[in-house]
C-alpha cells in the first residue's frame, strides 16, 4: 500500500460526533503500522480539536485524514470549521497551579494538541479555521 | 468501549475507590465530581480514581477532575490515579497533575500506597 488513505468526515454538532473522528484515526493509522498507544495520542489531539471546532465554530465541523505509507508513515489531520477565528499566539498556556486557583479550569486543549502531536499548525481568519496536525510513526 | 459508567467500589474510612468505565466528557465529568462531592461531604478525605477501563478522557472532563482536586486540597484530603493507559498517563504528565495527585499502576498497588501509614 504506497498511495495515501484518505478519509473525510462532516461532524455534527451533537455529543460525542469527536468520538466519530476519533475511531476514524484507527481506521487509518492501524493499517500504517502505528502502535495503539501512539494512536490513543492522536484520538486525544483528535478528539480536542474537534471539540474546540464544535464550541467555537459555527455549524458542522470538516475533519480529514490521511495516512501516508513510508519510513516514517505519516497520519495528518485537518479539522475545519467556520467559526469567527481566533488568533492561535494569545491562547494563554495554562498551568495547573493557576488552574487550581481559577474558577475555570479548562482551557487545556491546544496546548494538549501541541505536546501530543509532531507537527501543529493552525490557519484562521473569520469564518474559517483549519488545524492541521501530523503525527510520524515512532516520532514525539 | 466508551460508555461511561461510574460505580464507588469502596468506601472506607478516609478512603474511597471510584471505577470509571468509558469516554471522560462533561457528563461524565459532572458524574465524577458529584459523587466526589458526595463521598468528601460524608468525611473520605482520600479518593482513589480507577481509570483501568478508561481509554479517553477529553480536556473538559479533565477540567472537572481538577475540581475534585481543588475540593480535596480544601479539606487537606488527597486524590490519587491507578489503571491509566500510557496515553492518560502523558495527558496527566503533560498538565503536571503529579504534582499534585500520586498516580499509582494498579488498583492493587495503589490500597497498599494509600493505605500505608505516612
Amino acid at each position: 500500500m504506497n498511495r495515501p488513505h484518505r478519509i473525510n468526515l462532516v461532524l455534527p454538532q451533537e455529543p460525542n460526533a469527536e468520538l466519530v473522528a476519533a475511531q476514524a484515526v484507527d481506521q487509518v493509522g492501524l493499517p500504517l503500522g502505528f502502535s495503539r498507544d501512539t494512536l490513543s495520542e492522536v484520538k486525544l489531539a483528535v478528539v480536542e480539536a474537534c471539540l474546540n471546532a464544535m464550541e467555537y465554530g459555527a455549524g458542522v465541523v470538516e475533519v480529514e485524514l490521511i495516512g501516508r505509507p513510508g519510513v516514517p508513515a505519516r497520519l495528518e489531520v485537518s479539522v475545519v470549521d467556520n467559526g469567527p477565528g481566533f488568533a492561535p499566539g494569545k491562547v494563554p498556556e495554562p498551568h495547573l497551579v493557576e488552574k487550581l486557583q481559577a474558577g475555570r479550569k479548562r482551557g487545556w486543549g491546544l496546548a494538549l494538541i501541541r505536546r501530543l502531536m509532531d507537527e501543529v499548525e493552525i490557519e484562521s481568519r473569520p469564518g474559517r479555521t483549519r488545524v492541521r496536525m501530523v503525527r510520524e510513526s515512532g516520532g514525539n | 468501549m466508551d460508555t461511561f459508567e461510574l460505580k464507588t467500589a469502596q468506601a472506607d474510612g478516609r478512603l474511597a475507590v471510584l471505577e470509571v468505565a468509558g469516554y471522560i466528557n462533561n457528563e461524565a465529568g459532572e458524574a465524577i465530581a458529584a459523587e466526589a462531592r458526595r463521598l468528601i461531604e460524608g468525611g473520605h478525605r482520600i479518593l482513589l480514581l480507577d481509570l483501568s477501563a478508561t481509554r479517553i478522557i477529553n480536556s473538559i472532563g479533565i477540567s472537572l477532575l481538577l475540581e475534585v482536586l481543588e475540593h480535596l486540597l480544601e479539606v487537606e484530603g488527597n486524590l490519587a490515579f491507578c489503571g491509566l493507559s500510557p496515553s492518560i498517563a502523558k495527558t496527566f504528565q503533560i498538565m503536571g497533575l503529579a504534582q499534585y495527585a500520586r498516580i499509582l499502576p494498579d488498583r492493587a498497588a495503589a490500597l497498599e500506597a494509600l493505605s500505608a501509614k505516612p
